[in-house]
């Protein structure tokens, strides 16, 4: 059986490739620090797959038609897509192995399961798997299978959900009959509005209750307190983002390290990267 | 709910940026030949008018998704040199001055904050960065 052997979750803002030396020398600094630290617990859980949560930005689906769900499920996952090359400062493309036999797993052990997740062979991937595969697997030495959520067209899924689903896949992928270690990470968030008429906001006193309430690591708290109104609240259409945070926190138990938090206006996004360090039962 | 509840998701200027985004061969007549791309597509004379205009605070309004706003501003601009001493921030600030005030004085005190705390860059791996 599958193992999973790590979570994480950290920020996708484009800010961190595309324009990484606009922000203070500090955040650059802790951003640089904590994906390290990202990569060296990545290393030692020596995964064969990573399983990457994002929100899709309107990229890979017409909005008269957007999934909750969608798996890549193709050999190789090339990106970034040519119209986020020059924004995200990536000209060269990535190519990262797919692992496509635990992808069309997800998709219709998920089916069975009583979750609609769409597909895709060939997807498309702007800064919310270019940004975290640059920093934790720039080799692409690891396998990934990309799933996209929707975390911007309205309805936007509660956390509750998501956290639901979360906890289904990851019985799913404890099932899944290869030996392979399994490491999931969440992207996106912190606070942002992106687009909106705060554009140019974060907002820090959200996002440390947000760390904090990971730091604590009741995750039932967490999904009482932090309802998609207060996300909203919080930069609407961008802070929903940590939904995929959410969905990772299903496959742990117990608290987060937090291993930085920034206010990067610059970036145009609270910045943050956070670990688990025990898996759920 | 926030701003994003504003969003048409029936707007035909939201079905055209998907394809913009994706298709070098509209990037490329954007500039040049915006009133047919728009016609193309059946946008509304209201629509091709904000666009043109780059207008932030209409094209928000009349229901266009905000993540496509600063993706409209950069068809228009491009990407280069991307940061809040931008076009796009030029735009904003006009269509939402208050907002954007607020949080550049926000940024100008996280900066200061930042600069008293500054630490020296030690244990940094900066193969992090290709």
């Amino acid at each position: 059986m599958a193992r999973i052997v790590a979570a994480m979750a950290m920020t996708h803002g484009p800010g961190l490739t595309g324009w990484f030396d606009r922000a203070p020398r500090e955040y650059q600094n802790l951003t640089l620090q904590a994906t390290a630290e990202m990569r060296r617990r990545l290393h030692a859980a020596r995964p064969d797959v990573l399983v990457v949560f994002s929100n899709d930005h309107l990229l890979n689906w017409p909005i008269n038609n957007m999934p909750d769900f969608t798996v890549g499920i193709g050999q190789e996952h090339v990106g970034p897509a040519d119209w986020f090359d020059e924004w995200l400062a990536m000209k060269d493309k990535y190519r990262i192995p797919g692992h496509p036999a635990l992808a069309r797993y997800i998709v219709n052990e998920s089916a069975r399961r009583g979750l609609a997740f769409s597909y895709l062979r060939q997807m498309q991937f702007d800064d919310g798997f270019s940004v975290p595969m640059h920093y934790l697997n720039p080799e692409g030495a690891i396998a990934l299978v990309p799933v996209g959520m929707n975390c911007t067209v309205p309805p936007i899924p509660t956390p509750g959900r998501v956290y639901q689903v979360g906890t289904v896949l990851r019985d799913m992928l404890r099932a899944y009959g290869g030996h392979e270690r399994i490491a999931v990470l969440g992207t996106g968030g912190l606070s942002h509005e992106p687009g909106g008429p705060r554009y140019f906001w974060v907002d820090e006193e959200f996002d440390l209750w947000f760390l904090d309430l990971l730091k604590k690591g009741d995750h039932q708290a967490l999904l009482r307190e932090c309802t998609l109104e207060k996300m909203e609240a919080a930069g609407s259409g961008g802070t929903a983002e940590l939904n995929a945070w959410i969905l990772t926190m299903a496959f742990t138990r117990g608290p987060a390290d937090v291993l930085a938090y920034m206010p990067a206006i610059e970036w145009r996004t609270g910045t943050g990267m956070v670990a688990w360090n025990e898996m759920a039962d | 709910m926030g701003n994003v509840e504003r969003c048409d998701k029936t707007l035909p200027t939201n079905e055209m940026i998907y394809h913009v985004r994706r298709s070098a061969e509209l990037r490329a007549r954007w500039n040049d030949d915006l009133e047919g791309i728009a016609r193309e597509f059946g946008l509304s004379t209201a629509e091709y008018e904000a666009l043109r205009d780059k207008d932030v605070r209409r094209l928000n309004e009349m229901g266009v998704h905000q993540y496509y706003i600063p993706q409209i501003l950069r068809l228009f601009f491009g990407a280069g040199a991307n940061s809040n001493a931008s076009a796009a921030l030029e735009c904003y600030k006009r269509a939402f001055p208050e907002e954007t005030t607020r949080a550049l004085a926000a940024q100008a005190a996280f900066a200061e904050r930042s600069s008293r705390v500054e630490r020296p860059a030690s244990g940094l791996d900066a193969s992090a960065t290709r």
